[in-house]
């Protein structure tokens, strides 16, 4: 009996431990009052002293405000944990880049009101029932295509590829050197599989009728139509030449960066955050960039503007909240900051980047710039996040989709219809 | 013929030590020459990637550490504590109904955490003990103790009856008699339930993730991963985490090894 | 005699009462789940009967799952079991070499799994020190172990098997050393030869320790999760090598259908049930023939 009362004594005394000996990694909390939780998420450039010290300037100003810092486990898996621990009770106050899809439809978020929103330049992107719950922070353009100057005039390919025959030529050329025209990735990164298809059917489509998605909820076209099919076989064609290395549908997204900085393939479709590492990561090439081609030159350029906070509706101090995320995403510094860690386009009224940004960041800025003045942006298909974006769980599929057309897995056909049927059950 | 079955064995075990060397030659490694050359010796060695992993300002690797070890131990002790006395009751009572539960017990090592995660965050919720070590102890028994009853069940009924009823007829409790006498017989039982839990509540990934939520701070795994989104393009620092967080299993299992593999067939084999 | 009852109350019933509430009731509430259209962020909840078991087998991503997932679960469970036999006959000699043989191949059971799916996916990559290898062999076009769609299932298979074959080489190592030495040499005198001798004298005594392996086995294929997630996520493309337990938590995460994620969890739980019960069933049988 002895013995028993022992281990039960132990382990009484430990589970009491155990409760006093919780710790919050959480790199400390913050200022004081009013304590509010925040949800980051670490990339390569993102690290956590990005965060803390892009905390701390908003605390020093507002001092009454308390930040605790959480980090989703995954950059990509951030939203499906935000949902996760909405569902455990845990939902936090303030998440940063977390789409609001779902969660505004359910009534868990905040919805900003005009005035708090006057600042930003988008201040109506992303609507969804007609409100706004997600700062529109900084617009990011998916995918302009970055190219290896070294590979493209080694093949003998001048000038970047305006239109969609021009791009084919220069593939060809890049081919028939023996170097892989387009890196892609896929693996556990699925939108590293789909980001051409993303270009096409932007350009494409949304071209012609940037209201696509918005009719596809409501069952006015389907991805079996011409049109869609047409983009779909667009793409296959690319790998069915020869053009995508079949074999790199399972590289992870770190692993076809580092390729194409490797200098392993000639073009890069990929968002423009990629600026940022071609800047600091100097490969022994020069990186130019260019707008995704179009079919006839005309320019379009998909671009997605959000990216910034979501406050929970029923967060304990919401004013605070509120003030927090307002604070962080107009803070100069943090901009400054978040343009060189991780090459965000802030979509502030009156902010330009700082002078010292790297070239390619330069070059891929002045694009956007251009399609803003020319007023040719539209929404980047699959990346969408409000009512004219894709239902929750089929960008998995659209990526598999992908995937399916480059290793010739499936054909066009089989492809749209897949789309189609999973659309249904994710209704 | 006599170097045969060394020389076999060692190519054998060679072929299925690759991948771990690939692991241990990268730990020391520069970070710059792992993608570049990922299969040759350190030279020279570095231990920058394990005093990067270890020197994090915000303590990631220790906090998690602590962390850890409180939850495993704990679930553990109380897990063998539990299943060695479920495991007693069902291998001496032989009716429908115990089948019955061993058949329900059993059933419970095939679920998969996934499915019944959001119902437990429910249940959890309510007994007020989501976000808390306690609750992740407590999941981890209910989930553990199958397999828990699973080896006991089968060592205790190795153990003659009779040696239980001699010491009652001398007076003793039938708990005196379960903990002085039964369980040190259960050594190597006890040895393979604590290892295997131990590995598995260690290496547990999703339910200390969704359990203990972000503002408890991170299990060594959830840490891992965590941080494998800041290092993804540093495997130097990846693959140091890796073996530092493997590292306390290992001397954990060198330790037990000989009790752990009398324990595992003990029951059935009476080895 | 001690009362049946109190030994219950005593002795089994804290272990049962946390069992019935964190593994039990979770599964009642999920079965209920599975009855409806539960979805979180689409309230409110309504009953829909068996809506969503019918559906279900009418889902060719389900069916394929299921696919998937048993082929995934035969090879987990043949390889592992019959490699594992092998080594251990190799490596049950005393001495350092085997010693330390026997702590390199346990190894992998300790390591977490997402930390054997970084390890794997790092080498079967396409630039990988696999293929480089191979290439260096003279294989021009070396497979594309996890980019392939008719490959990827089996290097990820190959992968748990990597990860399991320690266990079962242990498991068979306790049970070799249960056979009595004696036996072994009265079976030589009577001319019996190795292969003779294994098959009559150790094969059988090795009955218990193949049914521990077969049933850790199936039960661990048949959960596989963390190395879907982590090296392939379910691709590539649709399907390729999405097991059911990867489905379940896509489905009631990704796309916030619990309702329908709780009818698949259930049908995979019969199914692990129902298999778990008729294999270990023929295995003691077969135990006790012996």
């Amino acid at each position: 009996m002895k013995r028993v009362a022992t281990l039960t004594a132990a382990v009484l005394l430990a589970v009491g431990l155990a409760g006093c000996q919780v710790k919050s990694d959480a790199g400390g909390t913050s200022g004081g009052g009013e304590e509010i939780s925040f949800l980051t998420f670490e990339t390569p450039n993102l690290t956590p002293d990005y965060w803390n010290a892009a905390i701390k300037r908003v605390t020093d100003k507002h001092p009454e405000i308390k930040v605790k810092k959480l980090v989703a486990p995954t950059a990509d898996g951030r939203t499906a944990y935000a949902k996760q621990l909405l569902q455990s009770g845990q939902f936090p106050d303030v998440m940063i880049a977390v789409t609001p899809a779902g969660f505004a439809e359910a009534g868990e978020l905040y919805a900003w009101n005009p005035d708090e929103l006057k600042d930003f330049q988008f201040p109506t992107a992303n609507p969804i029932k007609g409100k706004y719950f997600q700062l529109p922070a900084n617009t990011q353009t998916i995918p302009p295509i970055y190219y290896n100057k070294k590979l493209f005039a080694d093949a003998g390919v001048t000038g970047e590829p305006k239109t969609w025959d021009e791009l084919l030529a220069a593939a060809e050329k890049l081919k028939a050197k023996g170097t892989t025209p387009f890196v892609i990735g896929g693996g556990k990164d699925g939108f590293a599989s789909s980001m051409i298809l993303a270009g096409i059917v932007s350009t494409d489509l949304y071209g012609k009728n940037k209201d696509w998605m918005t009719q596809r909820r409501e069952d006015k076209v389907k991805f079996a139509d011409a049109d869609f099919q047409a983009a779909l076989t667009k793409f296959a064609d690319l790998a069915n030449k020869g053009y995508i290395d079949k074999a790199s549908v399972s590289r992870d997204y770190a692993a076809t960066e580092q390729a194409f900085l490797d200098g392993k393939g000639a073009m890069y479709p990929m968002g423009n955050w990629f600026a940022a590492n071609a800047d600091t990561k100097k490969p022994a090439f020069d990186i130019g960039v260019f707008n995704f081609p179009t079919a006839d030159g005309k320019l379009i350029v998909p671009a997605y503007t959000g990216g910034g906070m979501i406050v929970s509706a029923n967060a304990k101090n919401l004013s605070a909240a509120k003030k927090f995320a307002l604070a962080f995403q107009l803070d100069k510094t943090q901009l400054d900051q978040s343009v060189k860690a991780d090459g965000l386009f802030p979509a502030i009224k009156g902010y330009t980047p700082p002078a010292d940004t790297g070239p390619v960041f330069k070059a891929g800025y002045k694009l956007y710039e251009d399609a803003v003045k020319e007023n040719a942006v539209v929404h980047t298909f699959r990346w969408e996040t409000a009512d004219d974006g894709l239902l929750p769980g089929m960008t998995d599929k659209v990526d598999q989709a992908a995937q399916d057309l480059i290793t010739g897995r499936k054909s066009v056909a089989d492809v749209a219809a897949f789309l189609d049927t999973e659309w249904n059950k994710a209704r | 013929m006599r170097w045969v079955r060394p020389s076999v064995a060692l190519v054998v075990g060679a072929i299925f030590f690759v991948p771990l060397y690939l692991v241990l030659v990268n730990v020391f490694k520069q970070g710059g020459k792992i993608a570049s050359s990922p299969a040759t010796l350190p030279v020279p060695p570095t231990l920058d990637n394990v005093v990067s992993v270890l020197t994090r300002p915000d303590q990631l690797f220790w906090v998690s550490l602590t962390n850890s070890i409180v939850v495993t131990v704990l679930s553990v002790i109380v897990l063998i504590v539990l299943s060695a006395m479920l495991g007693h009751y069902l291998a001496r009572t032989r009716r429908t109904w115990t089948r019955v539960l061993t058949l329900v017990l059993l059933a419970g090592l095939m679920i998969p955490p996934q499915v019944i995660l959001i119902p437990i965050s429910d249940v959890l919720r309510i007994a007020g003990l989501m976000a808390t070590l306690q609750g992740l102890v407590l999941f981890n028994v209910g989930y553990y103790v199958p397999f828990g009853v699973f080896v006991f069940t089968g060592f205790i009924r190795g153990v003659p009856v009779e040696l239980e009823e001699a010491a009652v007829l001398d007076g003793a409790s039938r708990s005196q008699v379960f903990w002085r006498i039964v369980f040190p017989l259960l050594r190597p039982a006890t040895a393979s339930v604590m290892i295997f839990l131990g590995v598995w509540i260690w290496n547990d990934f999703i339910d200390p993730l969704i359990i203990l939520g972000p503002s408890q701070g991170t299990t060594i795994t959830t840490g891992i991963y965590r941080s494998i989104g800041q290092y993804q393009a540093d495997l130097g620092s990846v693959f140091a985490l890796m073996a530092l967080a493997t590292l306390p299993v290992l001397i954990f299992y060198l330790a037990l090894q000989k009790q752990f593999v009398k324990g595992l067939t003990g029951g059935a084999t009476k080895g | 005699m001690w009362p049946k009852v109190w030994h219950f109350l005593s002795f089994g019933a804290p272990g049962v009462l946390i069992y019935v509430c964190f593994v039990l009731a979770p599964i009642v509430i999920s079965f209920w789940y599975s009855l409806t259209n539960y979805n979180p962020f689409n309230p409110p909840i309504s009953y829909v009967g068996w809506e969503n078991y019918f559906l279900l087998f009418q889902d060719k991503e389900f069916l394929t799952a299921l696919k998937v997932t048993s082929i995934l679960t035969v090879i987990v469970v043949v390889v592992p079991n019959a490699l594992g036999l092998g080594v251990a006959l190799l490596l049950d000699r005393p001495g350092w070499l085997y010693n330390a043989l026997r702590s390199v191949f346990f190894t992998p059971v300790i390591l977490s799994s997402v930390v054997v799916s970084i390890i794997w996916s790092r080498l079967l990559d396409n630039e990988g020190p696999l293929n480089t290898f191979l290439r260096f062999l003279g294989v021009e076009n070396p497979p594309g172990w996890l980019s392939d769609p008719d490959v990827a299932l089996y290097s990820l298979a190959s992968i748990v098997c990597w990860q399991m074959l320690g266990f079962c080489v242990v498991v068979y190592l306790a049970g070799l050393q249960g056979v009595p030495q004696e036996l072994l040499e009265a079976a030589q005198i009577d001319g019996a030869g190795p292969v003779r001798r294994f098959r009559a004298v150790t094969w059988p005594l090795l009955a218990p320790s193949l049914t521990i392996n077969t049933v850790v086995l199936l039960i661990s294929a048949f959960k596989t999760y963390d190395y879907v997630k982590v090296i392939t996520n379910g691709g590539p493309g649709a399907g390729a090598t999405a097991t059911i337990a990867f489905n379940v938590l896509a489905t009631g995460f990704d796309a916030n259908h619990v309702g329908y994620a709780s009818a698949m969890a259930i049908v995979m739980l019969l199914i692990v049930a129902v298999v778990t019960a008729v294999v270990l069933k023929l295995l003691q049988r077969r135990e006790v023939d012996l």
